[in-house]
C-alpha cells in the first residue's frame, strides 16, 4: 500500500461510518469469543485456586487428559501423512475420478459428527457387522481408545488436505519437473521442494486438525461409552461434571481445552514472528 | 551430441499437438522452434526432454534413445519458461541443486560444488547474489540462474522454453546477445522454443517453423526469409503482401508482371507473396505496366512504409525516405509500381 489513506478522498469514509464500523467489529469480538472465554476463567476459579488445583487433580480428570492427549498424538499424525498424500495426489497429478474423492474428502464436515460415530458403532460395535468377529478375537474397538482414535481421524480427515489442496493445485508441477531434470528422484523431490513449499499450509492445518482432534465431543460422545477413568475425554468429562452440577470442576476442565486452544494459537503466532522474513521471501 | 527426432506423434485427447514430426539437430548446434501458440513448439522440447512421452516416435540423443534412460543419466538440461526455480532456496543451492541429488559415489565433495557453482555463477555475471532468493532477483537475474542451474549438470544438450518470453524488451535485447556469445563458448547442443520471430532469426543456427503440429520448415534464418518454403512460412516469418496471380509455362502473371517460378508443370490458379522492399516505386508517366494510388506514408526511421491501394488490393511498400523525397511522391498520388520478386504457391 502506498501513501496515506487519508490522502484518498475515494477511501475517506465518514468519521462516524469509521467508528461504527470499529466499535461494531470490537463489539462482536468481545461478545462472542473474549466474555466466554472470560467466563470460564472466572468460573473456573470462582472458590479460589486451591479448589481449581484440586478439581483438576481429581484421578478421572486426569485420566481424561491422558486419553484426549493420546487420542490427539494418534489422530494427528495420521491425519497429517494422509493430507499431504492426498493433496499430494489431487494437487500434481490428474486422473479419473478426481473431482468426486476431492469432494468425499468435505464428507466428514457435512455429515453430522453423531451420524460417525454411530458408523463406527455399527461396524464394530458388539452388535455391528464385526462384532462377534472382533469379540472373537479379543480385540476392543468401541468403548476403548481405538474407537476414539477412529472417530477423531474421520471427524478431523478434511482439515490437513482442505488447508494444501488448493495450494498445491496453484504451485503446480513446476518446481518439481525442474527437480526431476536435474536428476533428483521421487523421495529426494518430495522432501526438499514440495514439503518445503508447503509447510506453512501444513502446519495450520495441523494446529486446526488438532484444537479440532482434542476438541471433539459429538462422534466421541457415541464411541466412547463414557466410562469414567477410562475411555472419557476432556470434552466429554466436561459434559459430565457440568450435569452433575459440579460446576467448578465441570469449568476447570473446560479452562485446560481452552488453555490448549491459547496454547496452539501462540504457538503458531511465535513460528510467524520467528520466521517471518523467510515467510516473506517464499511467498511470491 | 546430435539429437534426432524420429516421427513423433503426439495427442492430448482429440487434439493432435504434434503429426509424425521428425527433426535432426547438428552437434553444437542452437536451433529455434518457431511458430505460433498451439503449433506443438513447447510439447515437441518436452518430448525431447523426456518430460512428456510420445504417443509414437523416438528421440534419440547421440544415438542413444532416452527413453530407456532413467533420468540422471540422461543429463538434459532444460530451462523453464518461468524458470521454475526452488524458492525456498539461495541462487547457490539453486546451481548446486543437480549436484547434490547425485548418487553418493558420483557426487563431488562440496569444496568442488562450491567452486564449480562460483565458477557457472560467473559465467551468468551472478557472483554477487549468490545469497539471495529468487524473489530477490530481477525477471533477467533469475533467468540467468535457471540457466547456470540447468548446465551445473554439465548438459548433454540444452532445452529452452520461451527463454525470453516474460521479459521486457530490452532486458530481452540484451540477454539475447549475452546468450548468443554464451553459446559460443560452451557450445553445446541447444533447443529453444519461440514465438518471437525477431528472437529466432537473431540467435539461431537454423529453425525449425512449426505450425498445426507438424515442421514447415527447417532452415538458416536468411534461407527462411529469402526462400519460405510454404505458404505458412512466407506469411508468418516477416510480412508480406497476398496477391492471387496466375501460373502458366513456369510464369507467374503478378499484377501485370511476368515473375519466373519452380512451378514448372503446374498450370492454374496460385497465390504470390511479395516483400515490402520488393516493391518498387515510380512517378507514373502513362506507359506503366502496373499503376497503384498512394494510401498513406508512415515514417519508419530511415524508411518509409507506403500503403497502396492496387486495384481491389491493399499492397504495402517499403522504401527509403530519401528516394520517396526525390520521386516527389505523396498521399493521394498515382505511381508506377515494379514487382521484382515473389514466392508463388499453388492456391490451396
Amino acid at each position: 500500500m502506498s501513501g496515506d489513506r487519508r490522502d484518498r478522498p475515494a477511501l475517506r469514509e465518514p468519521r462516524w461510518a469509521r467508528w461504527a464500523i470499529f466499535v461494531g467489529g470490537i463489539g462482536f469480538l468481545v461478545v462472542f469469543v473474549v466474555l466466554p472465554l472470560a467466563t470460564v476463567a472466572v468460573e473456573a476459579l470462582r472458590k479460589g485456586f486451591d479448589v481449581y488445583r484440586h478439581s483438576l487433580s481429581d484421578p478421572d480428570t486426569v485420566s481424561a487428559i491422558h486419553m484426549t492427549l493420546a487420542v490427539a498424538a494418534i489422530a494427528v499424525p495420521l491425519n497429517c501423512v494422509f493430507g499431504v498424500a492426498a493433496a499430494w495426489a489431487f494437487g500434481k497429478f490428474d486422473f479419473r475420478g478426481k473431482t468426486i474423492l476431492v469432494s468425499l474428502i468435505d464428507l466428514p464436515f457435512s455429515v453430522s459428527p453423531v451420524i460417525a460415530g454411530m458408523v463406527f458403532l455399527l461396524m464394530f460395535g458388539l452388535q455391528g457387522w464385526f462384532g462377534s468377529w472382533l469379540r472373537d478375537h479379543h480385540i476392543k474397538i468401541v468403548f476403548a481408545l481405538p474407537g476414539l482414535v477412529l472417530a477423531t481421524i474421520f471427524v478431523t480427515l478434511p482439515f490437513v488436505a482442505r488447508e494444501l489442496i488448493p495450494l498445491m493445485q496453484e504451485q503446480g508441477t513446476d518446481e518439481e519437473e525442474a527437480a526431476r531434470m536435474l536428476g533428483a528422484g521421487g523421495f529426494r523431490i518430495f522432501w526438499s521442494i514440495t514439503l518445503p513449499n508447503i509447510k506453512w499450509a501444513l502446519l495450520y492445518g495441523v494446529l486446526l486438525c488438532n484444537a479440532r482432534a482434542m476438541g471433539e465431543f459429538g462422534a466421541v460422545s457415541v464411541v466412547s461409552g463414557h466410562i469414567r477413568g477410562l475411555t472419557n475425554t476432556l470434552p466429554l468429562q466436561v459434559d459430565i461434571l457440568y450435569n452433575e452440577y459440579n460446576m467448578v470442576g465441570a469449568f476447570a476442565t473446560a479452562s485446560l481445552l481452552a488453555g490448549l486452544a491459547l496454547i496452539t494459537l501462540a504457538a503458531k503466532s511465535f513460528l510467524e514472528w520467528r520466521y517471518a522474513d523467510q515467510l516473506a521471501l517464499t511467498r511470491r | 551430441m546430435t539429437i534426432e527426432v524420429r516421427n513423433v506423434s503426439k495427442s492430448f485427447g482429440a487434439y493432435h499437438a504434434l503429426k509424425n514430426v521428425s527433426l535432426t539437430v547438428e552437434d553444437g548446434e542452437l536451433m529455434a522452434l518457431l511458430g505460433p501458440s498451439g503449433s506443438g513448439k513447447t510439447t515437441l522440447l518436452r518430448i525431447i526432454a523426456g518430460l512428456d512421452q510420445p504417443d509414437s516416435g523416438e528421440v534419440l540423443i547421440h544415438g542413444q534413445d532416452l527413453s530407456k534412460q532413467a533420468v540422471r543419466d540422461r543429463r538434459v538440461g532444460f530451462v523453464f519458461q518461468h524458470y521454475s526455480l526452488f524458492k525456498n532456496m539461495s541462487v547457490f543451492e539453486n546451481v548446486a541443486f543437480g549436484l547434490r541429488v547425485r548418487p553418493r559415489h558420483q557426487r563431488p565433495s562440496d569444496v568442488e560444488i562450491k567452486r564449480r557453482v562460483d565458477e557457472l555463477l560467473g559465467l551468468v555475471q551472478l557472483d554477487p547474489f549468490a545469497s539471495r532468493y529468487p524473489a530477490q532477483l530481477s525477471g533477467g537475474q533469475r533467468q540467468r540462474v535457471a540457466l547456470a542451474r540447468a548446465l551445473a549438470i554439465e548438459p548433454k544438450v540444452l532445452l529452452l522454453d520461451e527463454p525470453f518470453g516474460a521479459l521486457d524488451a530490452r532486458v530481452r535485447k540484451e540477454l539475447r546477445r549475452w546468450m548468443r556469445k554464451l553459446h559460443k563458448e560452451i557450445n553445446v547442443t541447444s533447443v529453444f522454443v519461440t514465438h518471437d520471430q525477431e528472437e529466432a532469426l537473431e540467435l539461431a543456427d537454423r529453425i525449425a517453423i512449426m505450425n498445426a503440429g507438424q515442421i514447415e520448415q527447417v532452415a538458416t534464418p536468411s534461407e527462411a526469409y529469402d526462400r519460405p518454403a510454404t505458404q505458412f512460412v512466407s506469411e508468418f516469418l516477416g510480412f508480406a503482401n497476398r496477391l492471387a496471380c496466375q501460373v502458366e509455362n513456369g510464369v507467374a502473371r503478378v499484377g501485370g508482371f511476368a515473375l519466373p517460378v519452380e512451378l514448372e508443370n503446374y498450370a492454374g490458379d496460385a497465390v504470390a507473396y511479395i516483400r515490402p522492399h520488393e516493391i518498387g516505386l515510380a512517378r507514373a508517366n502513362g506507359h506503366d505496366i502496373a499503376k497503384a494510388t498512394i494510401d498513406s506514408i508512415v515514417a519508419l526511421g530511415p524508411s518509409a512504409r507506403v500503403d497502396l491501394a492496387f486495384g481491389d488490393d491493399r499492397l504495402e511498400a517499403l522504401i527509403d525516405r530519401e528516394r520517396l523525397a526525390e520521386l516527389g511522391l505523396s498521399v493521394g498520388d498515382d505511381c508506377a509500381i515494379t514487382i521484382t520478386r515473389a514466392h508463388v504457391f499453388k492456391s490451396a
